[in-house]
């Protein structure tokens, strides 16, 4: 597991500058006993200043306070690796800093993030009980085929067990928020295939010979007609 | 000069239309105040290349920053503290402002279609709404001028109603992408034209403005000057005339008339000290933008009038339009794992579906009597926070349907006609004021059946489209009804100070004079007579030419 030091500090960015000494130290926010009578209780909106209206585009700043707790962001950083494993060469979700920026979005001053808050701090204190139900043990402690088990239960739109649909939905949450924050980074980009953000001169070079080849052989292939950009 | 002198023409506002008034004036050798309400801004400041991942939150919107972190818009947006607007009862009406040097020009999407013969005269056509007091012959030539000045790229279609420009006018335009390419061989076989685009943006280097080099989004601002925003165009021509004075934290609030009933200047609130100031000019020129310069003229009270100012007709802040806006999204597995390139291009439409039916429009089979075009969405783009969407389960799979899935999506959004109707206006709400002590703006807003038989023709029309391409919707067809935009939503707001022949039913003359007081012109989306389905920023210029070349003339002759 990454050391907790790189969970908080990888910064991926080169100008993005969060408010430091802000991490919030202690436990999981307790919320119920055992994983079948878990509530999911509504928490205090975070109060903290915004960007507002007129912030300075070219030095970005995240001015409101991080606020997940060193256990959070440990059970983010497990969660986050299970969705998006290192592949070969493609590097894990926490090597890319996703744990940091789920830390930077539950933490924002905004009600959509407010919305994620709740659904992700209770979801992460479900997912320590509920390993700790099955497995005697936390969600980290936890090996990763037990991880993966209670996962099954929730990951997959068609499969949600009984009376799960709420951390069901965690899960969704969280997942689309990883493939968000890892896919914009610039091993994201070199994976998915998107070469743009990059000036170039005179025309603009449109697609290359094989992608036309490749579109014209769909388009015939439908028994429509193609013709040439 | 300063802001204390007096000038030949006091300009409020510095987008499209202030921006162009004042740049053809002070080539004319007329000296102009601008007043703009706004911060100073150049796109000097623009954070072209920045990844998403440099931002806050990877740039998503938020209650501050609505369009995205990297959005160029200042102090501005839908909601702005402490600068309210209200709603009637019953009523949802959207504002989009922006608080900065060249207004919303600076974000605009530079979509640039010339309005045609029928939309200049709709009434003629089907009885509906009013005809304009000019003809698309009338300003032709103004398209030309502003097209070749600005800069647009686009090619001459020869389709009805989507007139051509003059030899040498366009820029070329940019390649169809791949997806684009795809979809033109859906319509060729359905019979729904799939069409070069036209855009203010420059494909070759003209004057001290570079050509596009293909990447960074138009709306965080184009430093190089590709891009057409009047921050990096008519402002700083016209200010190297010697001729521009400019005042930025400008709060204008009213017209001044003098004893004869001619508009002598304005006054405004200077943002920075408080202090309420007056500006004075031989003849006054107002472009707020379509909401507040109905507001100025409305809080206008010329000897105590409670009708406001140039408002003998009763009808400035009546016929507001927006543009008909839904959206439609479709996912295409002929395009899944498509060969990877570079799709980025100018960052926006390189083709469109023009309006095609106007045969069946005018049969009445298609059961609507105005148009629409559809701007298309596609490509490799930047992935952005939305790439996890509809995606399932975890591990080597997921990553795979990320990848498989990338580019294979298509964006439909239908751009329409609005006809005017009696139930759309602004006022002023008596009982709200702004931080500034201003009285606010009141909006009431209606769509009637004709706009919503409009969204229908579109989803019918796309379904077909889609069909053919082997895609599917990716949610279910709404109701027209839910599927069409809120009043104001496509921030294509016109009409509250229309113009027309006659004094009794219009504010202003062919030329944004008013028909009360001679020496005030509007020159913005106030003085539009119809909302057609094209995007009304080209039109606002070519109209602001126009009446500042009116104005120059007027101003040489001592008439002003
Ligand atoms: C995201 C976005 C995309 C768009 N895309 C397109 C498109 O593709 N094609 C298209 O045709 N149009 C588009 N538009 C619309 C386009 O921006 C407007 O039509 C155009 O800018 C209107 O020009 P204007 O001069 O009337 O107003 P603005 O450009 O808004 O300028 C008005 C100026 O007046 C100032 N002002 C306001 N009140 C006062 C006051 N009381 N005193 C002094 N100054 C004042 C404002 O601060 C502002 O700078 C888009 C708009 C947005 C926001
Ligand atoms: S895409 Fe082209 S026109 Fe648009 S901002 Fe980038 S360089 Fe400028």
């Amino acid at each position: 597991m990454t050391d907790m030091k790189t969970l908080i500090t990888i910064d991926r960015r080169v100008t993005l500058k969060w408010l430091m000494g802000a991490m919030a130290v202690g436990q999981l926010a307790a919320c119920g006993d055992g994983a079948k009578g878990i509530s999911w209780p509504e928490l205090e909106a975070i109060k903290a200043q915004g960007v507002g209206k007129d912030p300075d585009l070219l030095n970005p700043v995240v001015p409101w306070p991080l606020t997940m707790t060193a256990a959070e962001l440990a059970i983010t950083a497990d969660l986050v690796d299970l969705i998006l494993p290192a592949e070969g060469d493609l590097p894990a979700a926490t090597k890319v800093g996703v744990p940091a920026f789920i830390n930077e979005w539950v933490s924002a001053p905004y009600e959509d993030q407010h919305k994620d808050r709740v659904l992700i701090v209770n979801g992460l204190a479900w997912l320590d009980e509920e390993s700790k139900v099955r497995n005697g043990v936390g969600f980290t402690q936890a090996d990763a085929s037990a991880q993966k088990k209670i996962l099954d239960d929730i990951a997959f739109k068609d499969k949600v067990k009984v009376g799960l649909e709420k951390p069901a939905e965690f899960f969704g949450r969280i997942r689309s928020l990883t493939l968000g924050a890892y896919y914009t980074t610039s091993e994201g980009w070199a994976e998915i295939g998107y070469m743009g953000n990059t000036p170039g001169t005179g025309d603009y070079a449109g697609p290359t010979p094989e992608a036309l080849t490749h579109i014209k052989g769909v388009i015939e292939g439908m028994g429509l007609t193609y013709t040439a950009p | 000069m300063t802001p204390d002198d007096p000038h030949d023409a006091v300009v409020v506002g510095s987008g499209a239309g202030g921006a162009m008034a004042a740049w053809v004036l002070t080539k004319a050798g007329a000296s102009v105040l601008m007043l703009e309400a706004g911060r100073d801004y150049n796109p000097d400041e623009a954070p072209m290349l920045s990844m998403a991942k440099d931002a806050p939150l990877r740039g998503v919107g938020s209650r501050d920053k609505e369009f995205g972190y990297f959005d160029a818009t200042v102090d501005g947006g839908w909601d702005m503290p402490g600068e309210p607007y209200t709603m009637a009862e019953g009523s949802e009406f959207m504002w989009w402002r922006s608080r900065m040097l060249g207004g919303r020009t600076n974000h605009w999407a530079r979509n640039s279609f010339r309005m045609g013969e029928y939309d200049f005269k709709p009434y003629t056509r089907d009885g509906l709404g009013v005809d304009w007091p000019v003809e698309y012959k009338d300003i032709a030539p103004w398209y030309d001028k502003t097209e070749k000045l600005v800069g647009v790229y686009g090619t001459n279609t020869g389709l009805e109603n989507h007139p051509s420009s003059g030899p040498g006018v366009l820029q070329p335009p940019p390649k169809f992408r791949v997806w684009e390419t795809f979809l033109k061989a859906g319509g060729d076989a359905v019979g729904i034209p799939v069409v070069p685009a036209r855009r203010a943006i420059l494909t070759k280097k003209i004057d001290e403005r570079q050509a596009c080099y293909w990447a960074s989004g138009c709306g965080r601002g184009c430093g190089i000057g590709a891009a057409f925003q009047t921050t990096t165009s008519l402002i700083p021509w016209a200010k190297k005339t010697g001729k521009l004075t400019i005042a930025t934290g400008a709060m204008v609030y009213e017209v001044l008339l003098d004893a004869s009933g001619k508009a002598s200047g304005v006054r405004y609130i200077d943002k920075a000290t408080g202090t309420h100031k007056e500006a004075k000019g031989r003849v006054v020129i107002i472009a707020a933008s379509t909401g507040e310069t109905a507001r100025i003229l409305l809080n206008s009270k010329p000897n105590g009038r409670s009708e406001g100012l140039s408002n003998s007709s009763g009808q400035v802040g009546r016929n507001l339009m927006d543009t008909v806006g839904s959206n439609l999204s479709a996912y295409f597995p002929q395009l899944e794992g498509r060969p990877r390139y570079n799709e980025d291009g100018a960052m926006g439409l390189h083709a469109y579906i023009p309006f095609w039916d106007y045969g069946r429009v005018k049969s009445g089979e298609a059961g609507t009597p105005r148009g629409y075009h559809v701007e298309i969405g596609g490509s490799f783009g930047d992935p952005g926070m939305g790439v996890g969407g509809g995606l399932d389960g975890y591990g080597a799979s997921l990553r795979g349907d990320v990848k498989r899935r990338y580019g294979a999506r298509i964006g439909l959004t239908q751009r329409g006609e609005m006809i005017p109707n009696k139930n759309s206006f602004c006022e002023i709400d008596t009982n709200t004021k702004d931080k500034f002590g201003i009285p606010v703006l009141k909006f009431s807003f209606a769509w009637s059946e004709h706009e919503l038989n409009q969204v229908k023709h579109f989803q019918k029309a796309m379904g077909e489209l889609v069909d053919k391409l082997g895609g599917t919707f990716t949610s279910d067809m709404p109701e027209p009804g839910k599927a069409i935009s809120k009043g104001g939503e496509i921030i294509h707001e016109v009409g509250t100070a229309r113009m027309g022949k006659d004094a009794k039913d219009s504010v202003v003359n062919q030329y944004g004079k008013s028909w009360d007081v001679d020496n005030l012109y509007l020159t913005d989306g106030s003085v539009f007579v119809s909302k057609a389905h094209k995007n009304p920023t080209i039109t606002i210029m070519a109209l602001a030419m126009r009446s500042a070349d009116n104005i120059a003339t007027r101003l040489r002759t001592g008439e002003l």
